[in-house]
């Protein structure tokens, strides 16, 4: 279902980061699963960290879906779910204890409000932060919201020496958001399949 | 956050946000006016003040006034550190501003002059009594309600302040305010009497609802004046920095 290769790449370039980095991880639509994988089980699952998921493509319950396909362990996933409430699809997300509902993407603060919430909930030593992914956080935002959210997010975990993972899908990408995610990220990684 | 040589002592309040925004927490002995229209989150701000100081040591007062305190406990967020030892143990204590009212014979719908000194008075004891540092009144307007002209409730709110700061107790009055008012008391004459101004509000923003928090004035110390989104959670009250390219949409 995943290419090993892809996913072990992006894990082994996770792991020479420094504590508190942010990184840019730039993907292909069909390197999604590759990505998660290296990214939630090859990375965080190995070193015993929380990761913190803040979803704004789609629900916490598709991708839990997702990571249940692909064998993943989600115990020490958290999410910061910004579209189920505007699906009206909230009665998962409720029940959830480790799920976080934000009312919409558009609520920048909420979605920093949580991950922070999450992060004085976590106990693990290591944690990470993923967004998924600053495309479609900018399908509803401008991109000089976006930017100062970005940079006061990523400011705030770094001191906290929290990993950041922002996700961006190169198919939907363009200059201004790949300028605004470099920006605050002090290094990139490309995932794609190996031919 | 210690003070600087020179500086008043703070009254942590636990709140990281805050107190950062403080530059290390409210000026001891003030008397803090925190004011917002309903659902700003002004009663748990007050509460989990108080739940800090208890926890720290600091003997915390509750004064209702417009709800029972068994309701407003039924009702409380469920704080990670809180613990209902607090109150039993005396160190968290909630007395009900209209049981006082009737145990000191005021039955009737506006107070005397000579029945504010008495209310003062009994509250001041009340503190001494209890050995308290940090007091809560909620709603001060409420009590304003009884007093109806702009004098009583300036002679009742500098008496309140003067008798609490003398007991080295940090006092915060809750205010209610309508939603749109520009004012930050419903009489006008809080505001300019107290030491500081927390105003809390609802901002609509795209059809989105945020809480804020801003801090007006506080004497005593530096602060910062900018607005802050809050979230009320069971770790306690988080904030964030508003972010500014939305700040002027509604």
């Amino acid at each position: 279902m995943t290419d090993t290769r892809t996913a072990g790449n992006v894990a082994r370039q996770l792991n020479e980061l420094m504590p508190g980095s942010a990184v840019s991880l730039q993907m292909s639509v069909d390197s999604y699963l590759d990505v998660m994988r290296g990214t939630l089980d090859m990375y965080a699952g190995k070193r015993d960290m929380d990761t913190i998921y803040v979803t704004a493509t789609i629900s916490f319950e598709a991708i839990k879906r997702i990571m249940a396909a692909l064998d993943i362990d989600t115990s020490r996933v958290y999410f910061v779910d910004c579209i189920s409430h505007i699906m009206m699809g909230t009665e998962a997300a409720q029940k959830d204890e480790r799920a976080s509902l934000v009312e919409s993407p558009t609520m920048l603060e909420n979605i920093m409000l949580k991950v922070e919430y999450l992060m004085r909930r976590s106990q693990s030593k290591e944690k990470l932060v993923v967004i998924d992914s600053i495309n479609s956080l900018a399908i509803h935002n401008n991109n000089w919201i976006l930017s100062e959210f970005l940079h006061i997010l990523v400011s705030g975990l770094r001191a906290k020496e929290a990993y950041t993972i922002i996700l961006s899908v190169e198919e939907h990408s363009t200059p201004e958001i790949a300028s605004m995610v470099n920006l605050v990220c002090d290094s990139g990684i490309r995932a794609a399949k190996e031919e | 956050m210690p003070p600087r040589t020179g500086e008043r002592e703070r009254c942590v309040t636990g709140i990281d946000g805050l107190d950062t925004i403080l530059y290390g927490g409210i000026p001891r002995d003030n008397t803090v006016l925190l004011t917002g229209s309903c659902g700003t989150g002004k009663t748990s701000l007050a509460l989990e003040f108080l739940i800090h100081g208890a926890v720290a040591g600091e003997n915390s007062l509750f004064i209702s006034v417009t709800e029972n305190s068994e309701k407003l406990l039924a009702n409380i967020i469920p704080y990670k550190f809180f613990d209902r030892d607090l109150i039993k143990s005396g160190k968290l204590v909630f007395v009900d501003l209209p049981a006082m009212y009737e145990r000191l014979g005021m039955t009737k719908a506006e107070m005397t002059m000579e029945e504010i000194d008495l209310l003062v008075a009994a509250i001041g004891n009340l503190a001494k009594e209890l050995g308290v540092r940090r007091l809560v009144m909620d709603s001060i307007t409420s009590v304003c309600y009884k007093l109806k002209t702009p004098e009583k409730i300036r002679d009742f709110i500098l008496k309140l302040s003067k008798t609490l700061s003398d007991l080295n107790c940090t006092s915060v009055l809750v205010s209610e305010i309508a939603a749109q008012s520009s004012a930050y008391s419903t009489f006008g004459v809080e505001e300019a009497i107290s030491d500081g101004i927390v105003l809390m509000a609802n901002l609509e923003r795209r059809g989105d609802l945020l809480r804020t928090l801003q801090v007006i004035k506080m004497r005593g110390t530096m602060h910062s004046r900018a607005k802050y989104v809050l979230d009320l959670t069971p770790m306690g009250v988080l904030l964030v920095p508003l972010l500014k390219g939305g700040s002027s949409a509604t």
